[in-house]
């Protein structure tokens, strides 16, 4: 009688076990992969906004300070988008006729505000704040890239979790900072925290940092 | 709240959405939600989106202001703070101006003007109002008692444009008593200032001079400077019919009956009469009359020896305080022990009344007659709620008869349903107005927002009335400052900067030493004469059961009782909360066979009330104690059904009155949180007599660090978050519940879970009754997490979820926490909330409320105290802007920030400075379950009592 199974089988079974073995651990990666990807953290994504502002002329061309236009950054949680005022107050003067202001005009004239396309977003349970990041020496650009040379804004980072950790693990090393302005110049200087956990924690990583 | 998840599914029906949601679970994230940025048009000065601010306004009750700060969120109020520089506050706030915010937000505020005729347009109900102010029969308006300089201006001109016009005052809580006994005793009616940080020996009579007095933050704060342990420790005797917060912080109290009170208060100064030097001071009319008083028992008598001996021997420095609620008899005797103890001048002053305007107002009781008769006109309710607060003088059918009728109503209340037209009430939030404290400072109400909806102040209605609609009440209110300052017309002011005068007082929210000058006024001690002798020959054993009206410590005279926090809010002694209750002590409950919770029937006269029994130990025998403010009538309300109300019964507040009890076989559903949360047997709370504490200082376990750990050891360093809570100063007035309910966003959850003891405070206050059942010790224990060092929930969790900070906090991540309730379980102090449900899907105005600085927590997401991580942080953001150290007391928490007596103190264990350290150091500092070796960051100071030898009957 003729064998049951041809010769090749077990090399088909062994393939066949290796390829569901890659498949199983595949389909335990893919979604840790795929949530990191540019795909589902928008990255480079550049959207339109009701008004065709260009941050290449603003910054290059007329060497317009961020905090000109974005006022709170120093001072509050959020940077800001500037309030049609503050626009108005240039272009009252300088193209006060272009069409492509007519969206401001009419916002300043009717009293109804510019609906911007948010770009920048954080997770929900996050409370960022611009002010100390700012007046501890982290560059706009660090986080919000070389708006500058963008004609539509677009996330050049995840701002995920991970990229937030990066920073706050290690500060001095990733921004190049004097030992007067240090973080840990305030408090401990190596705050290691293995207790209950067993995770290394530092003030600057101690979950309440930006979760409350 | 429940029957949002009774969803009745087939098996079917189920199996199909489980299989869509599984397949179309993979789009979400395939399309981001694209979120709008509104940025301003024009940006309003001085608003910093993100960077809250605070104003200075003004709470006021019944005519009394109260100074507090507003925070603001871009333009929305969240949060009342005290005002630290104002005399009335001192930078605390009570409970009522803690929840006063959310009525702000009421989502059952009057929407729109209601009036005949379908008139609908609050300018067309204003053009009606001041037509019929002028035709017809004499118009009524009935008001609360004020002490508004611009409202009693606004009334001037009101009366001189409608001479017929007839004016009555109406509080439920109105303290007429103390008007009455001064007016007596000196000729004219007169404010008692108290001044407790003199006072070495107190005697409270029915008081409750901690929690419902006008001046009460400020008497709390005065009386905590004299309660550290010490020689210069005060003493606190209190004789009052229910147990208040002020009794359980008495060094000793007895419960009297409203008639013993007034012997016990006869007896006490019978025996300051017979000391010497004390006794001259006393006409000999009074002393025959102070004997006619029916004998007190044994113990009662006793304890008025000994009280009266010792106020004796604190002559200079003693002081006797009748409460508001007392009747006429017991404020005279007060007084007369004042004046017989030389406390006139030194703790004791008098001041002008601070509600004015009462010349030429009649009383409320005069209504009817003149309704029945015909004889008005216009009737004009304006912040008050007779209808529900006065139900004797039958005004809900009388309405009626009145040619029209207006109500200003802040919510649908029993007044506004039988008025013709009612027209929405401006919230002090939203309104200009001024009115004096306490002690007469001159304080302002700010607005802070543009009215929600079109609505108007009582402010407003009269100076409308007055001068003509609209009225700006901002351009009034700066007049009468104008008029005060004695400057005319804005054109004339000359080397008066009026401007920056204003601005300035409007900015600290009222005018720097504008208190009333103390008066000196001439004692007639033999006018009490005729009044002592009608009340102390009194039968004394008339039939039935002395009924005692109380002011709600949750819901004031009603007026808050759509306020869902307050609702909810435990009683501070009998922890009832979604409710009220006829309290009794356990032997007059022995002696009608019935229990907690059994339903009987009160009557007074032809007037019935079914109340529920609560037995409340330490409660006077032979009375009944019931608070008012509760059992509105109104349907769809939220205080529907909610406890009963007392002015059924038709006694006045402050009278002495019988009441018939009659056991029935009903039982009532009641939320008593008292056994919720329970600790474990052993004690956690601990108290000690003054004589015990200083000659044998306790051994609580000090050395903590000491004991053994399974868990890996941590160095401590830097800034290290602890507390430090003295028992001696909790009186259990709930302010700081309050507090952190608005600072940190913690729901309601309404009766039937409260009942399932799922309340999602965050800080509770747990109650202990010690020693004599009929005659116990209170012990009031603020209890929140306690932050562990080596805290039992966080090694349970198996996500993570509550972690450790290295700057000492026990930290709860929400978006770990997948609700397996491991932590809560572990969890010694029993302060984990768990959100069983949605409880933060408020809809409306309501979310106007919330704390943007913490997050709302959703479904199935445990919840505990923070320390208010949110202000630590807050605190270290600047402070690193700013390149600098935190400061010492820099980090203020909602609970610390609000507390009268200033029982919590917070602060980093590395700051020497700090009162939290200083407290902790002190021998009486334990902390709770300390055998546990959970190595608590909270500490407690055992509460001490200054007992004079041997404690009276306990």
């Amino acid at each position: 009688m003729a064998a049951l199974f041809p010769p090749w089988s077990n090399r088909a079974l062994r393939i066949a076990l290796v390829v569901v073995g890659i498949l199983a651990v595949s389909a335990l990666c893919f979604p840790m992969v795929y949530v990191r990807t540019p795909f589902v953290t928008n990255e480079h994504v550049a959207l339109d906004q009701p008004v065709a502002f260009d941050h290449r002329h603003h910054v290059l061309d007329e060497g317009i300070a961020c905090l000109y236009c974005h006022t709170d950054a120093e001072r509050s949680a959020y940077a800001g988008l500037p309030s049609t005022d503050v626009c108005m107050g240039c272009h009252s003067q300088v193209w006060n006729q272009s069409p492509l202001l007519e969206p401001v005009r009419q916002s300043y004239f009717s009293g109804r505000a510019l609906a911007w396309n948010r770009v920048h977003s954080l997770a929900e349970f996050v409370y960022f704040d611009h002010s100390v990041h700012v007046a501890r020496g982290v560059a706009c650009e660090h986080c919000h890239g070389p708006v500058e040379t963008m004609a539509r804004v677009e996330k050049t980072v995840p701002l995920d979790m991970d990229f937030c950790l990066d920073c706050h693990r290690n500060p001095k090393e990733k921004l190049g900072f004097d030992a007067q302005r240090d973080f840990s110049a305030m408090r401990t200087e190596d705050g290691r925290f293995p207790a209950h956990t067993g995770h290394a924690v530092t003030e600057l990583t101690t979950c309440s940092t930006c979760h409350r | 709240m429940a029957e949002v998840f009774e969803l009745h599914l087939r098996r079917r029906d189920l199996g199909k959405l489980v299989a869509a949601s599984l397949a179309l679970s993979g789009l979400t994230a395939c399309a981001e939600r694209r979120e709008k940025i509104f940025p301003y048009v024009r940006r309003p000065a001085g608003v910093v989106p993100g960077v809250a601010t605070h104003y200075a306004t003004s709470v006021v009750r019944d005519g009394f202001a109260v100074g507090v700060l507003a925070e603001s969120h871009e333009g929305r109020p969240t949060k009342i703070e005290g005002n630290p520089e104002h005399p009335a506050s001192l930078g605390a706030a009570g409970v009522f101006e803690q929840a006063s915010v959310l009525d702000l937000y009421d989502p059952a505020r009057v929407a729109g003007s209601r009036g005949p005729l379908g008139l609908t347009s609050r300018e067309s109900l204003e053009r009606e109002l001041s037509a019929a102010f002028g035709r017809g029969a004499a118009p009524w308006l009935v008001l609360e008692p004020t002490s508004s300089p611009s409202l009693l201006r606004a009334l001037a001109a009101l009366r001189a444009r409608f001479p017929r016009a007839r004016v009555s005052f109406h509080a439920p809580l109105a303290a007429d008593a103390r008007y009455a006994a001064t007016e007596r005793l000196f000729g004219r009616p007169l404010e008692p200032q108290y001044r407790f940080e003199r006072a070495t020996v107190v005697l409270a009579l029915g008081a409750d001079f901690l929690h419902d007095m006008p001046l009460s933050l400020r008497h709390a704060r005065d009386f905590a400077t004299r309660r550290a342990p010490g020689p210069a420790m005060s003493r606190i005797y209190a004789a009052e019919t229910t147990l208040t917060p002020t009794g359980t912080l008495a060094d000793e109290r007895i419960g009297l009956a409203p008639s013993e009170l007034v012997r016990f208060a006869a007896a006490v100064l019978a025996e300051l009469a017979k000391q010497g030097e004390l006794a001259t001071a006393l006409p000999d009319g009074v002393k025959s009359a102070l004997a006619r008083g029916a004998p007190l028992g044994e113990t009662e008598a006793a304890f008025a020896r000994k009280v009266a001996r010792e106020l004796a021997r604190a002559r200079g420095a003693a002081l006797v305080v009748a409460g508001p609620g007392t009747p006429e008899s017991v404020q005279v005797l007060a007084l007369l022990a004042n004046a017989a103890l030389g406390s006139v001048g030194r703790t004791l002053s008098f001041v002008e009344p601070v509600p004015s305007g009462q010349d030429g107002a009649l009383p409320l009781a005069k209504l009817p007659d003149a309704l029945r008769a015909g004889d008005v006109g216009a009737l004009v309710f304006a912040g008050t709620n007779p209808v529900y607060s006065a139900p004797e003088l039958a005004l809900d059918e009388l309405v009626a008869r009145a040619q029209s009728s207006f109500c200003l109503a802040h919510v649908e209340n029993e007044t506004a349903r039988a008025c013709g037209s009612v027209l929405p009430e401006a919230h002090y939030l939203e309104s200009w107005g001024d009115a004096r404290a306490g002690d007469g400072t001159l304080s302002f109400v700010q607005p802070l927002i543009e009215p929600l909806r079109p609505s108007a102040s009582a402010l407003e209605l009269v100076a409308g009335l007055a001068f003509g609609f609209p009225a700006s009440t901002h351009e009034f209110v700066r007049d009468t400052e104008r008029a005060r300052l004695g400057l005319g017309p804005a054109s004339a002011d000359i080397g008066f900067d009026f401007e920056a005068e204003w601005e300035r007082n409007v900015q600290r929210g009222f005018v720097e030493h504008s208190e009333f000058a103390a008066v000196n006024p001439t004692l007639a001690p033999e006018r009490a004469v005729p009044l002592l002798e009608q009340a102390l020959s009194a039968p004394s054993s008339a039939s039935g059961f002395e009924l005692h009206l109380a002011c709600s410590p949750t819901l004031y005279d009603g007026r808050f009782s759509e306020n869902a926090w307050l609702l909810e809010l435990p009683h501070p002694l009998t922890k009832q909360s979604w409710g009220n209750a006829a309290l009794v002590s356990s032997r007059t409950a022995a002696m009608l066979g019935r229990h907690t919770g059994d339903v009987v029937e009160l009557t007074h006269g032809t007037r019935r009330l079914r109340a529920p029994l609560v037995i409340l130990p330490g409660h006077a025998d032979g009375s009944v104690t019931l608070e008012l403010g509760f059992g509105h009538a109104v349907a769809d309300q939220l205080s529907h059904g909610v406890g009963v109300n007392a002015s059924v019964l038709g006694v006045p507040f402050g009278t002495v009155a019988r009441v018939e009890v009659r056991p029935t076989s009903a039982k009532a559903d009641l939320a008593l949180t008292e056994d919720h949360w329970l600790l474990a047997e052993e004690a956690v709370a601990h108290e000690l007599t003054l004589a015990s504490y200083t000659q044998n200082p306790p051994k609580y376990e000090h050395d903590l660090a000491a004991q053994p750990s399974l868990l890996p050891s941590f160095e401590y360093a830097g800034t290290q978050w602890a507390m430090s809570i003295d028992l001696s100063l909790c009186s259990g007035c709930n302010a700081c519940v309050v507090a952190c309910q608005a600072e940190n966003n913690t729901p309601v959850v309404g009766k039937d879970l409260v009942k399932n003891s799922r309340e999602m405070y965050w800080l509770r206050i747990d109650r202990y009754l010690t020693g004599n059942p009929d005659a116990p010790r209170v012990l009031q224990q603020p209890m929140l997490c306690q932050h562990c060092e080596k805290a039992p929930c966080e090694y349970v969790c198996p996500v993570n979820a509550t972690v450790h900070s290295t700057d000492g906090l026990n930290e709860m991540v929400y978006n770990r926490c997948i609700g397996t309730r491991f932590c809560s379980n572990n969890c010694p102090y029993k302060v984990r909330r768990f959100n069983w449900f949605d409880f933060s899907g408020a809809r409306g105005a309501t979310l106007l409320q919330r704390n943007p600085d913490v997050t709302v927590r959703e479904r199935g997401v445990m919840e505990k105290c923070t320390y208010c991580v949110q202000r630590i942080r807050r605190a270290e953001i600047l402070a690193r802007r700013e390149q600098r150290r935190l400061r010492p007391g820099e980090v203020v928490t909602a609970c610390q920030q609000t507390c009268a007596t200033g029982a919590i103190a917070f602060g980093s264990l590395d700051d020497e400075s700090s009162e939290m350290l200083r407290r902790r150091r002190e021998p009486r500092a334990f902390a709770a379950f300390a055998e546990l070796g959970t190595r608590p960051r909270t500490r407690y100071l055992a509460k001490i009592r200054n007992l004079d030898g041997e404690e009276t009957g306990s």
